[in-house]
């Protein structure tokens, strides 16, 4: 009796035991995908998608990317003659590190724009190796298609490995081919990455198609993949083979009749000018990672309706370079900064008047904002209310990543002015003009250069004048187009001066004078002149190796040895 | 061989052990009878001069007769026994020395005078300790029976301590078991048992009434548990396997007991009075100005206002600016935000604007009792406690029964617990769910240090003043802070109970089941209010609310076998298996844009205009264990115990689905050896060693596994404008992931000395961890910003010992003043012995330009690293001579150059400072005379440093804050002897290296406070209220915490819990939540 009883409990026991097997330990996560549930049609056009979302440079939340940000202004302007930092001394001071030339590789800089496009080169092998297990079984996506997705995948790739090449020029070669955490782990630094750049954006030109992709605005195209891939070769002084693929972009297109301010504004976008573009928008919930958050730093300060953090202000230097003599041509530095325009620098008071006489290329109303002068839909300019510390940064506010009030309630995050849709150019049409000039210039076909610029300067000229609170106009704009150029030299100089006042501020500058090898001499006599007025800037020195930054030292720390400090 | 330790130690004998110690008492008589036996052999003819003493021995309590106690002649061999009525007859002579003793009973002595008359001796019954039983794992053993190292607490005077959790007291009342606890009302401590057995989560796991539960226990009255037990090394804790590795802490609450219905009231009330003198001391706005001045070379007096409309500081003028008809507070925006803000020249206080006086009450109302079939227990209890920094506080409201029944003959066994508990806290550091959690520089805490003093609290129009203005820096007003969140409230409806039966199968067959279910459901609400007066505020106005549950059903089976083997052999075998399955769902939302804000019954997510946010989330895991467990006694002097888990988690993959997990430990009980009994002075005393291998799995789940997320913020884009959604792989996997594992050696000494006067125990261990799972950072080549799975690549040893040591005066000679003094003594030594091969160190604890702590070989957990302050650079030629750094100033910091480069840079950080104690101690005294009793209990840590991060913003040049009164010392030209760096002139160029981590930041952290003193007095029921009144207790009594805190630590509390990061950053001060001096009054009454 006793025995049965007990055989009986450890019968059920045993039952217990088998039927608590191995199912009741297998869960799935919660909430996420695991690899059975991405290997499919929408699983690889998921994948692209997020691969398209590195364009932005962030990952997740809003703080944080600003150096990733696509206008690349951390590294891009902030260095140059162009922009400062902004804000106050003491408010994120890695950056000022950037803007010295001091940084050390532990700069929180360095490593978040290292990381977020190494994410975004993940994103694109993660795309292509989805695919290729679809084309391999499956085959949910027709040939043709796949093709497409090939090739705006390494496109993306071949931007963001670009952008890892400017800033930190010695990157390791991560494609699809490598299959593990460890492999890529230990792939070393040591090989130049262009050729790679040039291989991915040669497929992109041959496989995408001339039209966006069901007409999505967004989606890398041909146009663009010939636009990057010559940008590519003007890096490399490959002028020739760069001048065919931007003459081929420019085909059949009148930039003159293109608006310039279509570019900044919110609500002219996608437009004929739009050759690759970052694109940015508010969710429809109202969050604001997908908006504009690389450039949220520059939102205005004070008593500005945006009221943020006043970073990414123009230099003196920049205001003074669209000085303008009689013939409404560009003043030498010298001449400007023999007798810069300071605002109100000196005069910070109510005393102070704006001088509407001097002369100057309408754009620096539509690049620089400056006391007196009207600023978008907000009002009249009112100097040191929307800035943080002007004699630190200057008395300059940026004025083409903000949007106007009116635009606020759709376009900017609820309550985060400074968080906007807008989308920003990674190539414009009018960039592609002037790289197209250069190569002129470097042909010797000075003709040509000097139309190309003078389209540029021509459609400058169309730009409305700013008023000032009177409505008097806000200086005595003139911007004329040259009537010729001298000399190779003296064309080159018009090219690379015009590059500078078209695109001020639109994450070129820095990187342009590395290419041209003048950025020791630019920036040394830039840090003179600035430095004369705001003085954490003088004293700037320059050598080659800053020509681009240490790698993040946690990378190289994390690579096993296989990463090589620059 | 029997003692007391304390007088408050009720008997414990659980019903969950009753079998047990049935079997127990049983072999106890046997042995008496035994010794009976001997007793006749010895009745030579010899000792026929002798005459008969004979007695009665009876129960002191109860006067009722004791059957089966021991007596015996001290010195000589002869003994006897008493009979079923209690009585005895002995021959002895006048002198001789009569030793009773018995089971559960304080032996007594009598010295025979006469042997004409019949004696009456009576026994106490003995509240502790050798033969009290404790519930190890899945099971109970008497104390003298342990063969691993186990704790058991004294809950008497861990309840004596006010505190709104039940771990929160536990502090220094037990060796190897380190607590940091903070000041806030239902703060969750941070509890390390022997150090730190991983770089993860290093909470120890709690099996209440028999059911493993992890968390936080502010749900817990401390007043309902019964006894408390900490299971320290992996012998005796190795039975729970895989959570077992940070210790097992084993909680029974209140059962009922037979007998007379017992009802208890215990009601304190008190307050506790915030230390304001420990906040550190910050220059005055005077002080500050004259730096400026210098600075500038201005000669500027402390301006009036600070604001007016759109005028700062010196430019406002009065008659036009402060003009109270254009004040406009509540505005919608910046533009008509008319703000007017006198300058406090005195010096805002913000610590002082921050605390006040907390009440605390407490009452609780218990019941038990029951009849030889049934019995009950239940017990209800609030607690109300307001925090010491304004609008914090922490409300609980519990409810538990306990019901048991037998039938059969008692062969069955079942019955449950059921606990309800309903908390609520609001502000501050309240009920964390991690300790420490709060923690951060934007705390309320936090900008206590940060926001300029010039500031007042509140402006002309009596609303909240801030930074807004020109120059006054990013601090946020901290009683603004406080004032906004006074609502933001955390609740949790709290169930946790089990239900069991027990069956005889046959003789010593016992099968039990026992199935736990926890169900907790929590929400929270918290608002955003405008704060326009910050100079980085916003006029947004907004709320959230998030609602979630957590439940996790634990079903235990298990066999118990004790099959009698005769008197010389003891031997008990357990097998069980235990499912487990937990899961967790959440959602929350968020609105922005309110039509109003000032009544909270209108503040629903539906009124929102916008920011819609909606989010859930959600968890699974399971796990399924067999186990089992043989413990084996030889004539009650040679122990073995051995016992084996093998568990199956949900948390890893096919490759390791399963661990194993062994343990093995013995004790030889020497003073049981015949050569120990002739040192009459040695009671007990027993060796004890044991080796085992504990587990840990408290990894996120799915490790194994490669995940993508589609996101709408994280992997979307906007096409034609539109943001479509895509995904992205979220995390990499490691399908190898597996178990982290410790093995663990202790030896331990057990002794207890003339006839318990003494009694201690001493513990030395070897805990090493191996296969620690660590999330190996990967460089972003390979997992870009996705998260790095966790590899098992690590080691960490922890190596101590531990020592408790106990005097006890009054019980055995029955003297009207008892004295208890207990002192505990703790030690361990962390090291973190390898990482993964990639990984030679981890940085970790970052915040702003300083990262804190370091994981690095061969140095212990949470190290402090950075640079080494070497001096202060003196003038140019020295800081060209030396090595230095960009930037770097005569009266700025000057660090060693441990590289020997030439240059201060990154390879100059070495290890500054070691979070962990040396040692901690505690002191525990018990006094009691007639009616009166006084406790006292110090507890102190040794040797630990402290990195106090506020000194960020209060002892440089970074932003425009309050600064520390170390600047009225610091470095000059004329003052060249001073370590404290020159404030930088803010127009220059400043390194960030001068505020880089350094050991600047670094301080003793070593304490010693009183942490309690309670001084009570029993009112002598019967004198005041009769012989008949149904009051058997009326204590009252007044205490104190925290009355006094030794400290050489500048900052405002030297107990700092670690901050949270990506691992635990120990030692990390950002301003905790300080302890402060809590008065209480408090009864306890029985009746």
């Amino acid at each position: 009796m006793k025995r049965n009883k007990l055989m009986i409990l450890l019968g059920a026991g045993m039952l217990l035991v088998s039927s608590c097997g191995k199912e009741f330990l297998q869960k799935l996560p919660q909430g996420e995908l695991s690899e059975p549930q991405v290997g499919n049609k929408d699983g690889v056009e998921g994948a692209l998608i997020g691969a398209y979302s590195i364009l932005n440079g962030n990952v997740r939340d809003t703080w944080g990317n600003y150096s990733s940000a696509p206008s690349q202004w951390v590294f891009g302007e902030m260095p140059s003659d162009n922009a400062h930092k902004g804000s106050e001394l003491t408010d994120q001071t890695p950056m000022n590190m950037i803007e010295s030339f001091t940084s050390i590789s532990t700069n929180d800089n360095l490593s978040t724009m290292w990381q977020v496009y190494f994410e975004g080169v993940l994103r694109c092998n993660n795309t292509l190796k989805l695919l290729a297990n679809d084309q391999a079984g499956p085959k949910e996506i027709s040939e043709e298609r796949a093709k497409e997705i090939q090739g705006e995948a390494r496109m993306l790739r071949a931007h963001y490995n670009f952008f890892l090449w400017r800033v930190f020029r010695n990157v390791p070669i991560i494609t699809e081919a490598i299959t593990s955490t460890s492999e890529a782990q230990n792939v070393p630094n040591d090989k130049d990455i262009l050729p790679s750049i040039e291989e991915d954006l040669k497929f992109a030109e041959a496989n995408l198609p001339s039209t966006k992709v069901n007409d999505e605005f967004g989606r890398m195209d041909k146009n663009a993949a010939k636009a990057y891939l010559g940008k590519l070769y003007l890096y490399q002084k490959k002028y020739a083979q760069a001048l065919t693929l931007f003459n081929e972009v420019m085909a059949g297109k009148d930039i003159v009749s293109m608006p310039y301010w279509n570019n900044f504004d919110v609500t002219k976008e996608n437009g004929p000018e739009v050759v690759m573009v970052s694109k940015h928008a508010i969710n429809s919930n109202g969050n604001a990672e997908n908006s504009n958050v690389g450039d949220m730093l520059s939102g205005l300060y004070g008593t500005s309706p945006v009221g943020c953090c006043g970073f990414y202000q123009p230099s003196i230097d920049l205001a003074n370079a669209f000085q303008v003599d009689a013939n409404g041509l560009p003043l030498s530095t010298t001449s400007y900064r023999a007798k810069p325009y300071l605002s109100d620098l000196n005069n910070p008071t109510n005393t102070y008047a704006l001088d509407v006489k001097l002369k100057f290329d309408p754009r620096l109303d539509y690049t620089v904002g400056r006391r007196g002068v009207s600023y978008l839909d907000y009002g009249i300019m009112p100097g040191n209310a929307w800035i943080r510390d002007a004699k630190y940064a200057g008395p300059f506010v940026g004025i083409k990543t903000m949007i106007p009030q009116t635009q606020f309630s759709t376009n900017a995050a609820p309550g985060a002015n400074y968080l906007t849709g807008l989308d920003v150019n990674i190539i414009r049409l009018a960039d592609v003009w002037l790289m197209a000039a250069e190569c002129e210039v470097e042909a010797g076909n000075l003709a040509k250069a000097l139309k190309l610029v003078n389209d540029i300067r021509n459609r400058a000229a169309t730009l409305a004048p700013k008023k000032t609170a009177s409505g008097v106009d806000a200086a005595d704009y003139i911007v004329k187009p040259y009537p010729s150029f001298a000399s190779q030299d003296a064309a080159r100089n018009a090219v690379r001066t015009e590059r500078r006042l078209e695109l001020a501020l639109e994450g070129h500058r820095f990187f342009d004078l590395v290419r041209w090898g003048i950025a020791k001499s630019v920036i040394e006599s830039y840090s003179s002149f600035e430095g004369t007025y705001l003085s954490s800037y003088k004293g700037i020195t320059y050598s080659a190796k800053n020509d681009f930054w240490p790698i993040p030292q946690a990378e190289i720390d994390r690579s096993n040895g296989a990463l090589k400090q620059n | 061989m029997k003692f007391h330790s304390n007088p408050f130690i009720p008997k414990r004998l659980l019903k969950n052990g009753l079998l047990i110690s049935m079997g127990l008492l049983a072999m106890s008589s046997t042995m008496a009878s035994e010794a009976s036996i001997w007793n006749k052999i010895a009745m030579h003819p010899l000792y026929a001069m002798q005459s008969p003493v004979k007695g009665k021995i009876i129960n002191q309590a109860t006067q009722e007769p004791i059957a089966g106690a021991t007596i015996k002649i001290v010195g000589k061999s002869s003994s006897t026994s008493s009979d079923v009525s209690g009585n005895f007859e002995i021959d002895a002579q006048p002198n001789d020395v009569l030793e009773i003793s018995y089971v559960g009973f304080v032996s007594s002595r009598f010295t025979v005078t006469s042997t004409s008359q019949p004696v009456t001796i009576s026994l106490s019954e003995d509240s502790s300790n050798l033969d009290e039983v404790v519930v190890t794992g899945y099971g109970t053993q008497r104390k003298k029976d342990l063969t691993g190292s186990v704790a058991v607490v004294n809950v008497t005077a861990l309840k004596s301590q006010p505190a709104g959790s039940a771990v929160e007291a536990l502090q220094g009342r037990a060796t190897g078991i380190q607590i940091v606890n903070d000041g806030a009302p239902g703060s969750t401590p941070q509890i390390r048992i022997r150090g730190y057995s991983t770089i993860n989560n290093n909470e120890p796991l709690y099996i209440i009434d028999g059911v493993p539960f992890e968390g936080k226990l502010s749900w817990l009255n401390q007043n309902d548990i019964e006894s408390m037990q900490v299971l320290k090394d992996a012998s005796a804790a190795s039975i729970y396997g895989a959570r077992a590795n940070n210790g097992v802490v084993i909680i029974t609450t209140r059962t009922g007991k037979a007998g007379k219905t017992n009802i208890s009231l215990d009601a304190y009330a008190g307050a506790g009075v915030p230390n304001k003198g420990a906040f550190p001391k910050m220059l005055t706005p005077q002080q500050i100005l004259d730096i400026d001045n210098e600075f500038n070379g201005t000669n500027l007096q402390l301006q009036d206002y600070l604001l007016a409309g759109s005028a700062t500081n010196w430019d406002v003028n009065p008659a036009v600016d402060a003009d109270m008809s254009k004040y406009n507070y509540n505005a919608k925006d910046r533009a008509s935000f008319y703000q007017i803000t006198k300058a406090n020249k005195a010096g805002t206080k913000w610590f002082d604007e921050l605390s006040q006086t907390a009440p605390i009450q407490s009452y609780q109302l218990a019941a038990n009792g029951g009849n030889e079939t049934s019995q009950y227990a239940f017990s209800g209890g609030y607690l109300d406690q307001k925090g010491s920094l304004i609008h914090t506080g922490f409300r609980r409201y519990n409810v538990r029964t306990n019901t048991q029944f037998n039938a059969f003959d008692k062969k069955l066994r079942f019955g449950e617990n059921l606990s309800y508990a309903y908390t609520e806290g609001y502000g501050m550091g309240v009920n964390p769910n991690t300790a420490g959690g709060y923690q951060g520089e934007g705390s309320v805490l936090g900008f206590a240090y940060r926001i300029q003093n010039i500031i007042p609290v509140y402006d002309e129009g009596g609303n909240f003043a801030g930074s807004f203005g020109n120059n006054l820096g990013n601090g946020e007003n901290p009683v603004a802070m406080a004032f906004r969140a006074k609502d933001n409230m955390n609740r949790s409806n709290f169930f946790f109970g089990n239900a069991f039966a027990e069956y005889d199968i046959i003789q010593g067959l016992t099968f039990r089941t026992n199935f736990g279910l926890r169900y907790e459901n929590y929400n929270g609400v918290s608002y955003t209010y405008p704060n326009p007066e910050f100079s980085e505020g916003s006029f947004n106005n907004g709320m959230s609310e998030y609602q979630g549950y957590t439940t996790e059903w634990t079903w235990t089976n298990t066999l118990n076998y004790k099959p009698n083997l005769g008197e010389d052999h003891s031997l008990n075998v357990m097998v069980g298996t235990e499912a487990i399955k937990n899961r967790n769902r959440g959602i929350d939302g968020s609105r922005n844009g309110y039509f109003i804000m000032n009544s909270i019954d209108y503040l629903y997510l539906n009124s929102g205009s916008s920011n819609f946010n909606n989010n859930g989330s959600g968890s699974i895991g399971s796990m399924f264990s067999i186990f089992g467990k043989a413990d084996y006694a030889y004539k009650d002097k040679y122990l073995l115990s051995v016992l084996a888990r093998r568990d199956g988690s949900s948390n890893f993959g096919e490759n390791n689905l399963y661990g194993v997990f062994p343990g093995i430990s013995g004790a030889w009980r020497i003073s049981q050896e015949e050569f120990a009994k002739e040192a009459e002075w040695l009671t007990d005393l027993k060796i004890r060693a044991g080796y085992g291998v504990t587990g840990n799995q408290r990894i996120p789940s799915f490790q194994f596994l490669n995940r993508y997320l589609a996101s709408l913020t994280q992997s979307s884009y906007p096409i034609n404008n539109a943001v479509v959604n895509g995904i992205w792989q979220t995390a990499y996997a490691n399908p190898d992931i597996k178990w982290e594992q410790v093995k663990s050696l202790n030896i331990g000494l057990d002794f207890t000395i003339l006839n318990g006067d003494f009694d201690g125990s001493f513990d030395w261990f070897n805990k090493k961890t191996t296969d620690m799972l660590f999330r190996v950072p990967l460089p972003a080549v390979s997992v870009g910003r996705a998260t790095a799975p966790v590899q098992n690549v690590g080691d960490m040893s922890n190596k101590g010992f531990e020592f408790s040591l106990g005097y006890h005066y009054g019980y055995r000679q029955e003297k009207p003043f008892t004295l208890d003094l207990s002192a505990n003594f703790s030690k361990y030594k962390n090291e973190v012995v390898s990482l993964a091969p990639t990984i030679t160190q981890v940085n970790y604890g970052a915040f702003r330009s300083m990262e804190t702590s370091l994981l690095q070989r061969g140095q212990p957990f949470g190290s402090f690293y950075g640079y080494q302050v070497a001096g202060i650079y003196q003038d140019d030629a020295d800081v060209q001579n030396s090595p230095s750094y960009e930037f770097a100033r005569p009266g700025g910091l000057k660090y060693a150059d441990i590289n020997n480069n030439g240059e201060i840079d990154p390879g100059d950080r070495t290890v500054i400072g070691n979070p962990h104690p040396d040692f901690v101690y505690s002191f525990n005294v018990n006094a009691a005379y007639k009616n009166f009793d006084l406790l006292l209990f110090f507890y102190g840590s040794q040797g630990n440093d402290l990195y106090e991060a506020t000194r960020y913003f209060t002892d440089f040049g970074v932003f425009r804050g309050q600064k520390s009164v170390r600047l009225l010392d610091e470095w000059s030209p004329t003052n060249t002897g001073s370590n404290i760096p020159s404030l930088p002139n803010p127009k220059d160029d400043i390194s960030a290296m001068e505020y880089a981590t350094s050991s600047y930041y670094i301080q003793d952290g070593s304490f010693l406070k009183l942490k309690n003193f309670q001084l009570g007095y029993n009112l002598p029921t019967k004198k005041i209220f009769g012989e008949n009144t149904t009051f058997s207790k009326f204590r009252l009594y007044f205490g104190v915490t925290n009355l006094f805190t030794i400290t050489k630590y500048e900052g405002l509390d030297p107990e700092v819990s670690a901050t949270p990061s990506d691992y635990p950053a120990l030692g990390v001060d950002f301003g905790v939540y300080p302890q402060a001096r809590q008065y209480t009054f408090g009864l306890n009454l029985g009746f």
